[in-house]
């Protein structure tokens, strides 16, 4: 009496799936790569190379933070304005004599305290991510602009300002920070239960909810690491720059979303990596570091950035369709 | 000529070519169905099914939750196509394939739940993709005029400006057909819309169908409540299981033969009840209330199988939510295994040893586009964790062993659960809970949309669980189900305990009966 039910034989292992869709965004980097050597003269010098990785880095450790809170199917578009503050946060407090560790502690503790505003408004006060993080993205660069009232604060600090231009191994010391990061959240997302939490809460928290898992705890923990990513960046940024300034970083946020989009995220939730934003964000900063070898206007940069989120996310939504 | 006339009279003249010489005298067949069937991959929702409506005539459909009433509906108003047979509008085939198809024919639906925008005014709603314009522009005074003499003519007084949700559920409805009688409506399908009205508001309704039925409508009534049939009616079709068992005068039957028709008495034997012996208490219910439901009592003791029976948001779900710790009680006490306890949220409910298989499988039960281990393993991740990070060889062995030991037919635990079949899908939600491990399982329609095979292992399942010591709760609106299987049936209606009894204690009927409110 058993009557047997038939599988959609279009079911293969998804593993296979997000291997080849790697492959995909790693020979289109590659590709990138070789056309600019074969097309430009100055691409494959040292100095060029370095300028790429460090432009690249801050992108990346933006659009890890980003994923987080992207795969609970929310959205953080406060990290731009976050760097930023952060900036102006870090020189006034070096200004003020504060020690360097110590100034750079507070900026990241300001950085998880954003963050946990974020989730206390989603949350507690049951707003949309949009907007409780479109508001922050506004105040903070108000407050930034305040504090400075509306100049840059500039750091003295030369053992600081000489570390964003620093090597390490002959690799830039900024990429180096993209592995500091990248490697413990590659462990938080794919190897401890608390990614598999920011899965299940993107894919249904009410479902998670019913298994156990605290949403709440969730989606306050996905919005910490988004900001306190962003305040990292803002650190590293304010020792590339050697200032503080509130406007800066205009528009990373939407960066840091396409290079997630790019990399594989969906903007539904519940899909994402560590390693696709990475090369996501590596993407963009070799279009644009292509783009200004090539003498191309940087206004076309911007245009070649949204017909390749067009383009990479349409064939990921084939892929899907394909796969169902 | 009434002012819905007039408005009426303005769709006709569009409709006109679809529908000419579709004029059928009153008694004459107007719409037949011809072993009408539908399928959903395995599943029969609706068994050929050959039912004829009577230009009209008010003619109810009863059945019990899932007999395919909406199966039904969903066909007659083009909004899914049929897998087989024929349907015949005014003597002519049809294909009924679009909603649009259905609307220009002149058949309408009246859904329970009022699908129209709550933001615009009555009047925007009744003219909603039918607006009244003069060069592009809206008349909106106009419209607002016309509408209000709608509404009066139809003895509603509602205000046509105000906007749709500031009304009651009951006077939304009642626009909602207002709007049906404005399009020149020949064919009306109800689905139970009084669920949600007050007594007044019914009695509208019923005037405004008698009204539509002396106008040359023909009406299609689907209900749970007997005397409304009884009330309304000129003839009754009886679904079960997916199966049209048969039509009826309205005089010619009484609610005892409708009832037994509605339920199946040949009951299958994949009913699986084993001699267990009963134990002590594991949870006592007393008193509990909270949203949707109560002053609930009951106890589950150890080897038994407690049913909650009820139609639909009859209050059971939301019991069980609330019992889980989902929903806040605001009254009773919950002891458990003789100690009074406090749940406050889903963790603690767990952590005494509660698991509950929820109703809806989609929105409650899985992350569908999530691996099916991922699935399974979702309430362990904290036993498979070494520290931060996931044990990776725990994690799949916990996966494959429930996998082998449901028999989920699946390549590998990497699938996401939306590639698998409903019956499928619920053996997930169990292997979660059986995994993690329970000494009450609350289960909320585990057997919905899941094949005979699937659920007679469910049913084994059960058994099993039950000789290791375990407690059940089973919410079923399928009366056999909990009728075979629990050893002590209580029966909801309106978030209230109205009946309980001991295994095969009570009759179908007297349970029915008592969910109906007969």
């Amino acid at each position: 009496m058993t009557i047997t039910t038939t599988e959609s034989p279009a079911a293969a292992p998804r593993r296979g799936m997000n291997i080849l869709f790697s492959l995909t965004l790693i020979g289109l980097l590659l590709a990138l790569w070789i056309a600019l050597g074969i097309g430009t003269a100055s691409f494959w010098t040292p100095l060029n190379i370095s300028n790429l990785l460090r432009q690249g880095a801050m992108t990346a450790i933006l659009a890890v933070g980003q994923t987080f809170v992207i795969i609970t199917a929310g959205i953080d578009l406060s990290v731009g304005a976050i760097v930023g503050f952060s900036t102006v946060i870090l020189a006034w407090l070096l200004q003020t004599g504060v020690p360097l560790w110590i100034a750079i502690a507070i900026t990241l503790l300001m950085g998880v305290a954003i963050g946990a505003f974020h989730g206390f408004g989603i949350v507690r006060m049951g707003l949309p991510p949009f907007i409780i993080t479109l508001a922050t993205l506004t105040s903070l660069r108000g407050v930034g602009l305040l504090i400075t009232n509306g100049s840059t604060i500039s750091i003295t600090n030369e053992a600081f300002t000489n570390f964003a231009r620093a090597d390490f191994l002959g690799i830039p010391s900024l990429f180096w920070m993209v592995i500091l990061v990248a490697v413990p959240a590659y462990v938080f997302l794919h190897l401890s239960r608390w990614g598999r939490y920011l899965f299940a809460v993107g894919s249904n928290s009410e479902a998670a909810r019913l298994s156990g898992v605290s949403v709440n705890r969730t989606i306050y923990m996905a919005y910490i690491l988004s900001a306190t990513c962003a305040a990292f960046v803002g650190v590293l940024l304010a020792s590339r720059i050697g200032i503080g300034n509130a406007t800066q970083a205009e528009g990373w946020e939407l960066q840091a979303i396409a290079s997630s989009v790019i990399g594989g995220t969906s903007l539904f939730g519940a899909v994402g990596s560590v390693h696709g934003p990475l090369i996501g964000a590596f993407i963009l900063a070799t279009i644009n570091n292509g783009a200004n070898l090539l003498n191309v206007n940087s206004f076309w940069q911007r245009i070649i950035t949204g017909l390749l989120i067009i383009v990479i996310v349409y064939f990921d939504q084939l892929r899907r369709r394909g796969s169902r | 000529m009434s002012r819905l006339e007039e408005i009426a009279h303005r769709h006709d003249e569009a409709s006109a070519l679809l529908t000419e010489g579709s004029r059928v005298p009153p008694g004459a067949p107007i719409l037949e169905l011809k072993g009408l069937q539908k399928n959903y991959g395995y599943v029969q929702a609706l068994k050929p099914a050959t039912i004829t409506f009577l230009a009209g005539e008010i003619h109810a459909i009863v059945g019990e939750n899932g007999a395919g009433k909406s199966t039904l509906i969903k066909l007659l108003t083009g909004v899914i196509t049929r897998t087989a047979g024929e349907v015949l509008w005014c003597g002519h085939p049809v294909a009924l394939s679009t909603p649009n198809e259905a609307i220009a024919r002149g058949i309408n639906a009246v859904h329970q739940e009022v699908v129209l925008c709550p933001h615009l005014t009555v009047a925007a709603n009744l003219f909603l993709g039918d607006e009244v314009d003069r060069y592009g522009l809206m008349r909106k005074k106009q419209m607002e005029r016309m509408a209000q003499s709608v509404l009066d003519d139809l003895g509603f007084h509602l205000p046509a400006g105000a906007p749709l949700g500031s009304l009651t559920i009951g006077q939304q409805q009642l626009v909602a057909t207002a709007r049906a009688a404005m399009r020149g409506t020949q064919f009306l399908i109800f689905d139970e819309p009084t669920a949600y009205l007050t007594r007044q508001e019914s009695a509208q309704l019923f005037k405004l169908i008698r009204r539509l039925q002396s106008e040359g409508v023909t009406i299609v009534y689907i209900s749970h409540r007997m005397e409304e049939v009884f009330e309304l009616a000129d003839r009754v079709s009886v679904l079960r299981d997916g199966t049209h068992v048969g039509t009826r005068d309205i005089g010619d039957t009484n609610e005892n033969e409708l009832i037994a028709l509605m339920i199946n008495r040949s009951i299958e034997q994949i009913y699986h009840k084993e001699d267990i012996p009963i134990g002590a208490p594991i949870l006592e219910a007393k008193g509990l209330s909270g949203p949707g439901f109560e002053d609930i009592s009951l106890t589950v003791r150890a080897g038994e199988i407690v049913g909650l029976y009820g139609l639909i948001g009859a209050g059971r779900s939301e019991f069980a939510l609330g019992l889980y710790g989902r929903q806040p009680l605001s009254a009773g006490e919950i002891h458990w295994m003789g100690r009074k306890v406090e749940i406050r949220n889903e963790r603690e409910a767990m952590d005494l040893g509660i698991a509950l298989a929820p109703e809806s499988r989609r929105d409650q039960g899985l992350c569908l586009n999530l691996p099916i281990g991922l699935n399974i393993n979702l309430p362990v991740f904290g036993r498979l964790s070494r520290g931060p990070v996931i044990g990776r060889a725990e994690e799949a062995a916990n996966a494959d062993r429930q996998i082998r030991d449901l028999a989920i037919k699946t390549p590998s635990r990497r699938v996401p659960a939306s590639s698998m079949s409903g019956g499928n899908q619920q053996k997930i939600v169990i292997a979660k809970w059986l995994s993690h491990g329970a000494k009450l399982f609350i289960f909320d329609e585990p057997t919905v949309g899941v094949d005979v095979g699937t659920k007679a292992e469910i049913y084994r399942l059960f058994a099993k669980l039950l000789k290791e010591g375990a407690g059940i709760i089973l919410i079923s609106s399928y009366l056999p189900e909990v009728y075979e299987l629990a050893d002590r049936l209580h029966v909801f209606r309106g978030g209230r305990l109205v009946g309980s009894h001991d295994f095969h204690a009570a009759t179908h009927e007297d349970v029915l009966g008592e969910a109906i409110g007969v």
